[in-house]
């Protein structure tokens, strides 16, 4: 069990829940109640990167469930790559959100959280009452032009490369998120530990290199087909979806990918620019966490359930 | 000193000491391609590990992974020989590591260069490259 400073349980206040799922244990928490709002991160970050959204969440009347990715945050890091699969994470949200047997649940999804809590929703409609998507892709091609360049970001998770400075020095959870928000001084007094403290030791850091490695570059890569399937399954939903992306995004630039989701889902509410760059929770956490209780709100009063 | 591939080292009163491990060789395969040529793979196989020389002037055994169903070698570990009973020096193993990484971008050549390693180590501010 990973001891937090006291600085970062103090802004994590929440009480820690564990569930068997999928073979592995995942740290979830599990606040108010109400209709659901689940709450996805992806690498390399943890619940911790919503701590903004929960209390307004909850006091606007709704459930608010945070699950850690297995690998990251406080949940269990399986030390073996081939542990780690798109298809595994999208069984391990299913196992606990079939396990809370949630119903009318809003998945919102950031990074990888996109692609893990899409499948889950398209595997899972019945479930499912709306999305909201954050600085992230669900179709095979083309990557970002980011993802494509050998200078910093394909060599940083090369093979034996990735293991080095992701690993041995923790290159993505310090400075890589470091250099991907707005306002990098004040992540580095008020954040970076927290990001830093759940990945103690080279062996923790695992999915920060393998993840990297399930973004498909070309017709060749490992998740494309399921890639294919998320968009097929997104262009014929018709969930409401709220998009917020960041204004300075430079990995996933909201000029193609919010735009492609928009094309995608035409009747999409968004996307509406906050400052932010990859890591937008980190920069405009409140105002997001407004933006979508505000459109939750909305959904309800159309609903006639307030 | 550059690193450079060495016969095997005395190994007497030594002992092996992970330092690395990649599961994935291939997932770049010009970088599966580089080790098979750099220590001959295909016909040593499992037989032995390659060996390199570091700038510490540590020897560096690298232990090549078989995996069914994928191409050889499916993954690598690399071990620092250091004297039996001796704490390995983190500092010294992390600066040959670095050279080791540097040598495998020289040797993978193409697209990969060593100044974009380097400027990679840079911006995330790894001590070998900084220093």
């Amino acid at each position: 069990m990973i001891d937090l400073p006291e600085s970062i349980r103090a802004r994590w206040p929440f009480r820690p829940r564990f569930a068997r799922v999928n073979g592995w244990r995942m740290h979830y928490i599990d606040e108010g109640a109400g209709d659901p709002v689940v709450l996805l991160h992806g690498n390399p970050t943890w619940g911790f990167l919503y701590r903004d959204f929960v209390a307004l969440l909850t006091a606007s009347g709704r459930r608010v469930i945070v699950p850690d990715m297995i690998g990251f945050g406080l949940s269990e890091k399986p030390t073996r790559e081939e542990a780690h699969s798109l298809d595994g994470h999208i069984a391990n949200l299913t196992g606990l959100l079939r396990g809370l047997d949630l119903t009318r649940a809003t998945i919102v999804g950031h990074d990888w959280g996109g692609p893990t809590g899409l499948g889950f929703a398209l595997a899972n409609r019945q479930r499912v009452r709306a999305l909201a998507l954050m600085s992230t892709w669900a179709w095979p091609l083309p990557p970002s032009e980011f993802h494509t360049r050998i200078f910093p970001w394909r060599l940083m998770h090369a093979p034996l490369v990735g293991p080095y400075l992701l690993g041995r020095h923790n290159a993505l959870a310090g400075r890589g998120v470091y250099l991907s928000v707005v306002d990098r001084e004040r992540f580095r007094r008020e954040s970076q530990a927290a990001y830093e403290a759940v990945l103690p030791d080279p062996a923790t850091r695992l999915l920060t290199w393998t993840w990297p490695r399930w973004i498909p570059l070309d017709g060749d890569g490992r998740a494309v087909q399921r890639f294919r399937w998320l968009e097929d399954g997104l262009r014929s939903s018709t969930w409401p979806t709220l998009l917020v992306w960041g204004r300075e995004d430079d990995v996933f630039d909201h000029g193609v990918f919010a735009a492609r989701f928009k094309e995608l889902l035409p009747h999409a509410e968004g996307p509406h620019l906050v400052t932010g760059r990859h890591f937008l929770q980190e920069d405009s956490g409140p105002e997001i966490a407004a933006r979508l209780v505000d459109f939750l709100d909305r959904l309800d009063r159309t609903e006639g359930r307030r | 000193m550059p690193v450079t591939i060495i016969p095997r080292p005395p190994l007497a009163d030594h002992r092996l000491a992970l330092v690395l491990a990649e599961d994935r060789i291939g997932h770049y395969p010009e970088f599966r391609a580089f080790f098979s040529r750099a220590f001959d793979l295909d016909r040593v196989g499992l037989a032995e590990p390659g060996y390199v020389a570091a700038p510490s002037g540590l020897a560096y055994a690298l232990v090549f992974i078989g995996r069914s169903g994928e191409p050889w070698p499916a993954g690598v570990e690399v071990f620092a020989i250091v004297p039996a009973l001796e704490p390995i020096d983190e500092p010294t193993v992390d600066r040959d590591l670095w050279a080791i990484l540097d040598w495998m971008i020289e040797g993978v050549g193409g697209e990969w260069t060593t100044r974009d390693l380097q400027a990679t180590g840079r911006l995330y501010r790894i001590p070998p490259a900084t220093t």
